[in-house]
């Protein structure tokens, strides 16, 4: 049944160094169809299509393992542009496009219709005159296959970014030979009657035979537009299945499953929910990349409260507000006592601290030495380890250091002594560093934002135990941001699912996976049940 | 493989090192034995013969160029003949005499040998009295000269000139006369010459006792060597005699060049280990840390083998360390609040020079003069520096480009402003027309060297600037306090990173302004400093390279445009103006009479900045 595939890539595996991230997974595209190919974040989807793009950061790392038919035909693709001109094309998720060119200019980029004259018969083809009216016409032709009403000769910047995205699109319908298409995430940046558009018009490209593989984690998506489905989680192959044959409650549990062992193992606890930490209104945060539309929730004393969610999503702003690093607005109590958003030096000054999910952007000083980091916080806030005279106020060397022995034992930081440079230390002594700089504020609540990317599995098993330690043995209230949802449901007490900058539904660490992929994929309780039922 | 190669290089490094050590303190210590004082004698006594040689042939040239002058007069010839005659005898006179030299080594010199031991000694003995009382002589009268010098500086302003940059004062040595010891040993080296002279006749029957008079001063020119050591004296007799009276030439050369040998062979010990240890010595100095510090070492040994004074050198370079060490110490908090190289420190400069020009404006005298002249200066660089911050704030992230010009902008300003100011004090004011002169000399009535001078004591060559060290030693533990308390800690932290002292609530702005604020006026402080050791304050242009040249010295010192620490600020400081007060007279010997040293300021101090620049954008941990 070769024949019947115009892509097939079968068993390739991708490692960089000991890390593997993809394993023997296989993707099979038919001609004229939309194949979605799902995963949450770092599921190994880019590196799929690294490696079909035949990307340098592929080869520049030993290659991969495998093989890649292209209609029927075993090729080695070993640039972006090879791969372009065997006919297979990517729309980006950033779109590459110049703002000062007109629309048919950026269309045509690089492969310009030109005629000759006397200068270019001289000096060569570069400098042949364009044939701006034969350009003029294939961009129509390409705006029209998309469905663009919008005159091809208006200057892209200042367009509405949806257009942009059509733009591309044309760009590469365009392409002669064209025969695959990659989306990349194409509706992340799109409004909801824009993607229902883009929807339509790659139904249309797909009608015409050319084969599109939508790069998603938007289940409803695929359920609307996609023919079949790949799944991948963690790097490997989860399913490969017909849409038809499916719903997105199946799509959910496949995609985010159980991933293996639990990092930790911590016992169940009744939470009593009595008296309330932290109550949060209508929080708005005004965070790039990461912004915050109106969430509310209330956190007890000595809870672990997760947030999870996709990248991008706005999980991340959520305690970056709270803590006054950007700029929000709403209500925010604390043990009663209202807070005033803006200033960090309040939320510090009120007993709350954090760990940034930025270590070495927010997080460090990585020019300085371990105990200056540890006690910067204490000191500038709440003026400790100072020795006080009436003007002016130097440091207390001994009981700085005798800090930070102590923290550089209880947290098991690996150094050669508290003056190391913070720069020098692994991500996981870092991410240790950070924790001790917050603790020495003696905080009554703390936030937590990505506390375990970027370090190896023996140090996020310390953090997670610290934090467990910290919750039940001092009674500190946490909220946890993670990226890892299986770190979340092995120690939060209660999770929030947030999407497109809202929570979209608080969840106990048990409920079952597929509440979890819904969530995440932005599907409001209320309607999914609905659909579970049907299915 | 390049380990391989590199331990070679180090094996063949220190065998050679070891070698040069070995063969300079065999030898070294054959200066002082039989062998060393017999290799003196030889070449003494062979200086002398051919001195009374030379004179001999010089007696008899005379007497023929006389009879033939005689000759052709007698005979009526024109001036030319004369001319010609003369010519012709003085040849014959030398062909006669030229093979006469080596005559000398067949003749029993063992009378002279003694006798010219004795002279040589009565000999000694008058001259050290002579420059004894030569010394006491010019110290007594040192007032006097400097009183002239004084007056003459005065005068010179007096008639609009530009006061000669004098260093040095000198006393006028026609006064003096020789003291009665000087006379009673003049007298008995004199007796012992005749004793000789008689010795001399005995080997060289032709010398007349007025030859043997003309020939006593240049006998005791050949002689006489204030410094007495085995070096010189082989230097002198050996460049006068040749060496040939030797019996081994090459083992007495082994034995003159042993210091060189032993410093040789030490440099290459060195070089040896530094290959050998290259990886942490990189890792611990950072690389132009590391080039300066072997240059520096470089020039020392330079300095040794050129037979150049190195205590006083080195003293040189501590003075100069010190009367630019507080400019240095200006980029510190600028570095640590986060503006990097405070490239315009130019604005410091002018306002310390500003307070300098109203202390002597207002004619106040020494140490309060320094003082108001501090207090002044200082308080204008406060408030100029607390604009410039504002304007520094706004412009965050391009702080190196924006410094630099504000440095070069605030120079040409204030260029107008010298022409413009209204100071009235003929010691600052042009004679003729307005504004301020170029250079303006600092003399004891206001604060000329107030720092350099006090508690100075001097240690044989090398001079300790006591007031000029403690000053330094005080700023910079004053600046190093600040930066442990509350402020200065916080001011660090927005400097290493500002989203982290944000994340604490820590005002970035003004912990930016405090540093810069304080940058400048230390900068204020530092070019008084400067000026008072200089003895000048320049005005105009002068300042406008002062900024680079602290900048890059406090980044040889190991700082980087993020990060740096008191101690780079003093090692900085050393290393560079090491490199620029040893690098002159070592490179006057190489290449006499070039400006290579001025050219080296400039590539060093610019090659270092354009260094930190490469470095500042990644990976600037030390």
């Amino acid at each position: 049944m070769k024949d019947n595939y115009i892509l097939e890539m079968q068993g390739i595996t991708k490692r960089y160094d000991e890390n593997i991230v993809l394993e023997d997974v296989n993707l099979f595209v038919r001609p004229g169809e939309i194949h979605a190919l799902l995963g949450e974040n770092g599921a190994g989807k880019s590196t799929l299509m690294n490696v079909l793009f035949g990307m340098p950061v592929i080869h520049n790392t030993g290659g991969f393992e495998g093989q890649v038919f292209l209609d029927g035909e075993k090729v080695d693709i070993s640039s972006p542009n090879e791969a372009m001109q065997k006919g297979i094309g990517m729309v980006h998720q950033e779109f590459m496009l110049l703002p000062e060119f007109t629309i048919t200019e950026n269309i045509k980029l690089n492969r310009e219709i030109t005629t000759p004259n006397i200068v270019s018969r001289v000096l060569g083809k570069n400098l042949e005159t364009l044939d701006m009216l034969a350009m003029a016409n294939d961009a129509r032709k390409a705006l029209d296959a998309v469905g663009m009403g919008i005159d091809e000769y208006i200057q892209v910047a200042g367009l509405p970014i949806g257009y942009m995205q059509f733009i591309e699109i044309a760009r590469e319908i365009d392409k002669t030979g064209i025969k695959l298409l990659v989306f990349d995430e194409p509706t992340a940046v799109l409004t909801e009657s824009e993607a229902d558009n883009l929807i339509k018009v790659m139904k249309k490209i797909a009608a015409s035979g050319i084969a599109i593989i939508l790069i998603t984690h938007r289940l409803d998506e695929v359920i609307e537009a996609a023919d079949s489905v790949t799944i991948l989680r963690d790097g490997k192959l989860v399913a490969n299945c017909e849409t038809k044959d499916t719903s997105t409650v199946k799509l959910a549990e496949l995609m985010v499953g159980r991933k293996g062992e639990s990092v930790v193992n911590i016992e169940r606890r009744k939470l009593k929910a009595d008296k309330v930490a932290l109550q949060v209104k209508d929080l708005h945060v005004d965070m790039a990349g990461e912004e915050v539309k109106g969430v509310d929730f209330t956190i007890y004393e000595g809870e672990i409260f997760g947030i999870g969610g996709l990248a991008g999503q706005g999980k991340i702003g959520i305690p970056n507000g709270l803590m006054g690093l950007y700029e929000a607005t709403g209500e925010v109590s604390f043990f009663g006592k209202p807070i005033k958003l803006g200033d960090p030096k309040i939320p510090l000054s009120n007993g709350m601290a954090m760990v940034s999910e930025d270590r070495k952007g927010v997080g460090l000083m990585l020019d300085e030495s371990i105990e200056d980091n540890i006690v910067f916080n204490a000191m500038q806030v709440k003026d400790e380890y100072l020795i006080k005279f009436p003007l002016f106020s130097l440091k207390d060397s001994s009981k700085i250091r005798k800090q930070a022995d102590n923290m550089i034992e209880e947290l098991d930081i690996r150094c050669t002594g508290p003056e190391q440079h913070t720069g020098t230390l692994s991500g996981g002594n870092q991410q240790k560093v950070c924790i001790a700089k917050a603790l020495t504020l003696q905080p009554k609540f703390l936030f937590v934002s990505e506390p375990t990317r970027g370090i190896d599995i023996g140090a996020k098993r310390l953090v997670l135990n610290t934090l467990v330690r910290l919750s039940r043995e001092e009674g500190i209230t946490i909220m946890m941001v993670s990226s890892e949802l299986q770190e979340l449901r092995s120690i939060a007490d209660r999770i929030a699912i947030v999407s497109k900058g809202e929570i979209v539904d608080i969840l106990p660490p048990d409920a079952p996976d597929a509440d979890f992929g819904l969530a995440m994929s932005g599907i409001k309780p209320d309607t999914h049940r609905e659909v579970r039922e049907e299915a | 493989m390049k380990k391989g190669w590199r331990n070679i290089l180090v094996a063949a490094l220190s065998i050679l090192g070891v070698v040069c050590i070995v063969i300079g303190s065999i030898n070294m210590p054959k200066r002082t034995s039989e062998e060393g004082l017999e290799i003196i004698q030889k070449l003494r006594v062979r200086s002398l013969l051919s001195a009374v040689g030379d004179g001999v042939v010089d007696s008899y040239i005379a007497i023929a160029k006389k009879n033939a002058t005689a000759e052709v007069k007698a005979k009526g010839g024109s001036m030319s003949d004369i001319r010609k005659a003369v010519q012709d005898a003085e040849e014959r006179v030398r062909l006669e005499y030229q093979d006469a030299e080596t005559n000398y080594l067949d003749k029993d010199v063992t009378d002279v040998k003694s006798r010219l031991e004795e002279f040589d000694i009565a000999l000694g003995k008058y001259a050290d009295e002579k420059v004894k009382a030569e010394k006491e002589y010019r110290e007594s009268h040192m007032a006097e000269a400097e009183a002239l010098a004084e007056k003459k500086r005065e005068e010179a302003s007096a008639q609009g000139l530009e006061a000669p940059p004098e260093e040095t004062i000198t006393v006028d040595m026609s006064g003096f006369e020789p003291t009665d010891n000087m006379i009673a040993l003049r007298v008995e080296a004199d007796e012992v010459y005749k004793k000789l002279g008689l010795a001399l006749m005995e080997i060289e029957p032709q010398l007349s006792k007025d030859a043997l008079i003309t020939l006593q001063q240049r006998v005791e020119s050949i002689l006489y060597h204030e410094e007495r050591d085995f070096a010189t004296l082989y230097d002198g007799y050996s460049a006068f005699s040749g060496t040939d009276v030797l019996d081994d030439v090459n083992k007495a050369k082994l034995i003159r060049y042993a210091d060189d040998f032993i410093t040789v062979g030490v440099a290459l010990l060195i070089a040896a280990l530094a290959i050998f240890f290259y990886e942490s010595i990189v890792k611990a100095m950072g690389v132009p840390r590391l080039i300066i510090s072997l240059f520096f070492v470089l020039l020392c040994v330079g300095a040794l083998l050129f037979d150049l004074s190195l205590p006083v050198l080195l003293g040189n370079t501590v003075v100069r360390m010190g009367m630019n060490s507080i400019m240095v110490l200006a980029m510190f908090p600028g570095i640590q609040c986060g503006i990097s190289l405070n490239l315009g420190l130019p604005i410091g400069l002018v306002a310390g020079l500003l307070g300098g020009l109203m202390a002597i404006e207002f004619e106040i005298p020494g140490i309060w003069g320094f003082a108001f002249a501090l207090a002044s200066g200082s308080a204008i660089a406060a408030v100029a520096g607390y604009f410039y911050a504002k304007l520094l704030n706004r412009l965050k992230g391009s702080e190196m480009s924006v410094t630099t010009y504000v440095g070069f902008s605030i120079v040409s300003l204030m260029s107008i402003a010298w022409l413009m100011l209204p100071f009235n004090s003929l010691k600052l004011r042009w004679p003729l027309g307005t504004g301020l002169r170029n250079t303006i000399g600092l003399d004891k009535s206001n604060f000329w060297r107030i720092l350099d001078n006090f508690l100075a004591f001097n240690i044989g060559d090398f001079r300790v600037p006591t007031g000029l060290l403690l000053f330094m030693a005080l700023c910079c533990f004053l600046v190093w306090l600040f930066s442990r308390s509350k402020t200065g800690i916080a001011m660090r932290a927005v400097g290493n990173n500002r989203r982290f002292a944000q994340a604490t609530g820590v005002n970035v702005d003004k912990m930016r302004t405090i540093g810069t604020v304080l940058s400048t006026v230390l900068g204020a402080i530092g070019i008084l400093v400067y000026s008072q050791s200089y003895g000048f304050m320049q005005l105009y242009t002068a300042p406008r390279q002062m900024g680079f040249v602290a900048a890059s010295a406090i980044l040889i010192g190991g700082a980087s445009t993020s990060r740096a620490k008191i101690s780079h600020v003093i090692i900085g400081t050393f290393l560079f103006q090491g490199v620029l007060t040893l690098g002159m007279p070592v490179a006057n010997e190489l290449v006499p009479g070039s400006t290579i040293s001025e050219t080296m300021r400039i590539l060093i101090s610019n090659g270092i900045i354009l260094y930190a620049l490469t470095k500042s954008g990644g990976d600037t941990r030390g």
